[in-house]
């Protein structure tokens, strides 16, 4: 049963990798359940991981096709020679039974297929004479005597002494094919094979035969089999590598094409944000009397009801206005933190946007009514592109809403806080910093060209409780974590 | 564990033909659940549309296993008073009236305030004992003798915080009073607990880890002509074809609301008693606000009706 349990944790690696969320108690009860059901019948055991394993509908159907993929052991055939009669046959593929991937009629009659090529259309008294002869190296006598299931976990455990799941590119395959039929004992078999055909004589060539045959079966099935592994393990841990690129790359830097990706990890990241924080959020309530409370308090009154005790709850939530520029050199980024703030709505439920090149413009609107490439399409269409004007956009901001601004309020700002040597009119944001409670600064451009050329970070600066440099995803990342922290 | 009618639950096919005998036709996947959840002893937490038998699959089998069904609803704002526990505060309030007037008794011959403190604490305080104790659901379903169903439905609509209150008896079957200590289960006659979720919100994943994830679909064709025919036994045949294949068609539409089971088996009784022996459009238009809850979805499937129903008669071959 232990290797059971091996080949379980193996799997679950596998659902990891394929963005099921599996944790160790889960796999336990894995175990447990493998215990119970037994693995004879695929569909039962299939249904019942399913239940343990994943918990949403996304899950269920990635589940489904892993568990394909990698309870898939029956492309070996096995190389017994026809005489072997058909009844030791089914035995075999009784013992590996419905674990198959395939419905087990299928890879019966594969099995029987080649095992009637395998055989050397010889009679009957050939059998005898090759009886008498019985193959000595362990991977001859496996391959020969074993069943069709011995051999494939021979081959797994092979597999994992080789550490096959570490494979991650394809050019290693033939490299872990090697490994693994080394691992296996190949070369006592070559030198059976060798000796064998030194020694010449008939029954010594018909062995060396079969067992080349059954060697080069092997070969073909251990190729297949680290094809599967690579497919399982290698395509995904590609997939995590480029999330891994994607997320420290500049995102300026980004490429059209990768847009969808990085959307995803966009998405991915806000949803752990909210696993994470919106736990603590609470919801204000008044009104109901807490009996419990106020029979308490009021016990040391003699029992007479007069502090009355209320249930309330903290209120708490952020309210958070986000400035963004889109003139054309940091439109990237806004178009970044914009999305990240939009998926973050479930905890952040008033979030207040707003775009600027030079006028201010409120953007809220648009974005709950569109999905987000549009609006971003209309942001950029209406509001993009002009020459940036950061006086006139604190101008506009203080005109229509300073008076929303208050202790709750956090202010982001995004934008390289070049103005084109216009007036920076920083006393507005002073005030915005005395009115609100956090005002972050968030710059796209490294910190030693904060104050080269027309860049006006220097007079900004000290008005913003909080400036970062923010120009990749982990950087958006930490900041929208720092800020729900705050927030809370 | 060892219930009441366990046998019943002794493989998958049994508790399948068991259901069925009930008139609930379920997947394999559902019995495959409920099996788990006795053996694994784990709560079931139901996803799925509205409509496709989630509550029932709990009421089926607590009536299977002849236990009964210990049901909480919730809803937002529902709290452990609600859920869990609730003192007698009016009892609790005679009780202190009673203590005083018998204080004097109690405090006879005591020197000194020590010594009146001490002989208070020797009395014994029931204030807050199992005597004050109103049990709600969970607790009730912790202390029934011969073990039995405990339904919790709709946990999606409670609050976060309850899911956390939830995570004690969900993972070890017990709960925890601050005043009295902690109540168990018998080992023996754990609860058979299911959740059910519309999925309205995300279930948290403390909790999701604790149960088995039972994912119910709007069923295939042929199991939903299963479903309405033990529903509904009157049902000709032929009548069950159509309409189940006018079903399945409208849940490919565009609509707000699809009609799930329930409103198949609705729409089944509702032609039954029209005398129907097969569907046409006029019939079908005028019976639509069976199956459809928004006029919005009405007025699409108008649009449509005349091929929908021809497709679906014909999909049925003449009886």
């Amino acid at each position: 049963m232990s290797e059971m349990h091996d080949t379980l944790v193996d799997f679950v690696k596998v659902l990891r990798t394929a963005d099921i969320k599996v944790s160790p108690a889960e796999t336990l009860d894995a175990m447990q359940t493998l215990d119970i059901v037994g693995f004879e019948d695929r569909q039962f055991l299939k249904n019942s991981l399913s239940l343990v394993l994943s918990k949403n509908p996304e899950e269920k159907e990635a589940f489904e096709d892993c568990f394909d993929r990698y309870f898939t052991f029956d492309k070996f055939k096995p190389s017994e020679s026809g005489e072997d009669s058909d009844s030791a046959n089914d035995d075999h593929f009784d013992e590996d039974g419905d674990f198959d991937a395939d419905s087990n009629q299928q890879s019966q009659q594969g099995g029987k297929g080649s095992g009637m090529g395998g055989g050397q259309g010889g009679g009957s008294e050939e059998t005898e004479e090759m009886e008498a002869l019985s193959p000595s190296s362990e991977l001859g006598k496996l391959l020969l005597e074993g069943s069709r299931t011995d051999v494939m976990v021979q081959m797994a455990e092979a597999g994992r002494e080789v550490e096959v799941n570490q494979i991650v590119v394809f050019t290693q395959k033939g490299l872990y094919t090697r490994k693994i039929m080394d691992a296996m004992g190949l070369k006592g078999l070559q030198e059976e094979i060798g000796e064998l055909q030194d020694e010449g004589g008939r029954p010594q060539n018909q062995l060396a035969g079969r067992l080349k045959k059954a060697r080069d079966q092997l070969r073909e099935a251990v190729r297949d089999y680290v094809e599967k592994q690579f497919m399982l393990h290698a395509d995904e841990s590609g997939k995590q590598l480029r999330e891994e690129l994607l997320r420290k790359v500049k995102l300026s830097n980004l490429e059209k094409r990768n847009f969808k990706d990085v959307q995803e990890i966009v998405i991915k990241m806000a949803k752990k944000l909210i696993a994470i924080h919106s736990k603590r959020r609470k919801t204000f309530k008044r009104g109901q009397l807490d009996v419990r409370k106020t029979l308490r308090n009021n016990m040391q009154y003699d029992g007479a009801l007069f502090d009355i005790k209320w249930k309330s709850q903290k209120v708490d939530r952020p309210k958070v206005m986000c400035i963004c520029d889109v003139s054309g050199s940091v439109s990237n980024y806004s178009r970044f933190l914009l999305m990240f703030l939009y998926s973050l709505s479930e905890i952040l439920p008033k979030v207040r946007s707003f775009a600027f090149s030079s006028d201010l413009g409120e953007v809220t609107r648009l974005f709950d009514q569109n999905n987000l490439e549009d609006a971003m399409a209309k942001t950029m269409r209406d509001y993009g592109n002009g020459s940036t004007d950061y006086g006139q956009m604190l101008e506009d901001f203080r005109r229509h809403c300073m008076k929303d601004v208050d202790s709750k309020t956090t202010i982001i700002i995004l934008g390289d806080a070049r103005n084109n040597y216009g007036n920076p009119k920083a006393e507005i944001l002073r005030e915005m910093y005395d009115k609100a409670q956090r005002v972050i600064w968030l710059n796209p451009e490294p910190k030693s060209s904060w104050t080269v050329g027309d860049a006006e970070m220097k007079k900004y600066a000290p008005c913003c409780h909080q400036t970062e440099v923010c120009n990749s995803l982990t950087h958006l990342e930490r900041v929208v974590t720092n800020l729900l922290r705050v927030a809370r | 564990m060892a219930i009441k009618n366990e046998d019943k639950l002794k493989d998958v096919e049994a508790i399948q033909e068991n259901f069925g005998s009930l008139d609930y036709i379920c997947s394999l996947e559902i019995a495959t659940a409920v099996f788990l959840a006795y053996h694994l002893e784990k709560p079931v937490l139901i996803e799925g549309p509205p409509g496709v038998g989630k509550t029932e699959l709990a009421k089926t089998t607590a009536d299977m296993l002849d236990l009964p069904c210990v049901r909480l609803q919730c809803y937002e704002g529902l709290d452990e008073s609600k859920a869990i526990y609730e003192w007698k505060y009016g009892k609790q309030l005679l009780y202190t009236q009673v203590l005083k007037e018998t204080l004097g008794e109690i405090l006879d011959g005591a020197k000194g305030l020590s010594e009146s403190v001490t002989k208070l604490h020797d009395f014994g305080d029931i204030f807050f004992s199992e005597e004050f104790l109103e049990p709600r659901p969970l607790l009730k379903a912790l202390k029934e003798e011969e073990s039995c169903v405990l339904l919790i439905d709709e946990v999606d609509k409670s609050d976060h915080e309850f899911e956390s209150l939830l995570l004690e008896m969900l993972s070890d079957y017990q709960l925890s009073i601050p005043e009295i200590g902690t109540v168990k289960a018998h080992p023996e006659k754990k609860p058979l607990v299911f959740l059910t979720s519309n999925n309205t919100r995300e279930i948290s994943d403390a909790l999701k880890r604790r149960c088995l994830h039972l994912y119910i679909p709007f069923p295939e064709a042929d199991l939903e002509k299963q479903i309405v025919q033990a529903r509904v036994p009157d049902i000709p045949p032929r009548l069950n074809d159509q309409l189940v294949a006018f079903i399945q068609e409208l849940r490919e539409m565009d609509l707000k609301k699809v009609p799930a089971i329930s409103e198949t088996i609705d729409w089944a009784r509702t032609l039954i008693l029209l005398h129907t022996e097969s569907l046409d459009p006029d019939l079908v238009k005028q019976t639509l606000n069976v199956i459809l809850k928004f006029q919005e979805d009405v007025e699409t499937v108008h649009a449509e009706l005349q091929g929908v129903t021809s497709r679906a008669i014909k999909a049925a071959p003449n009886a």
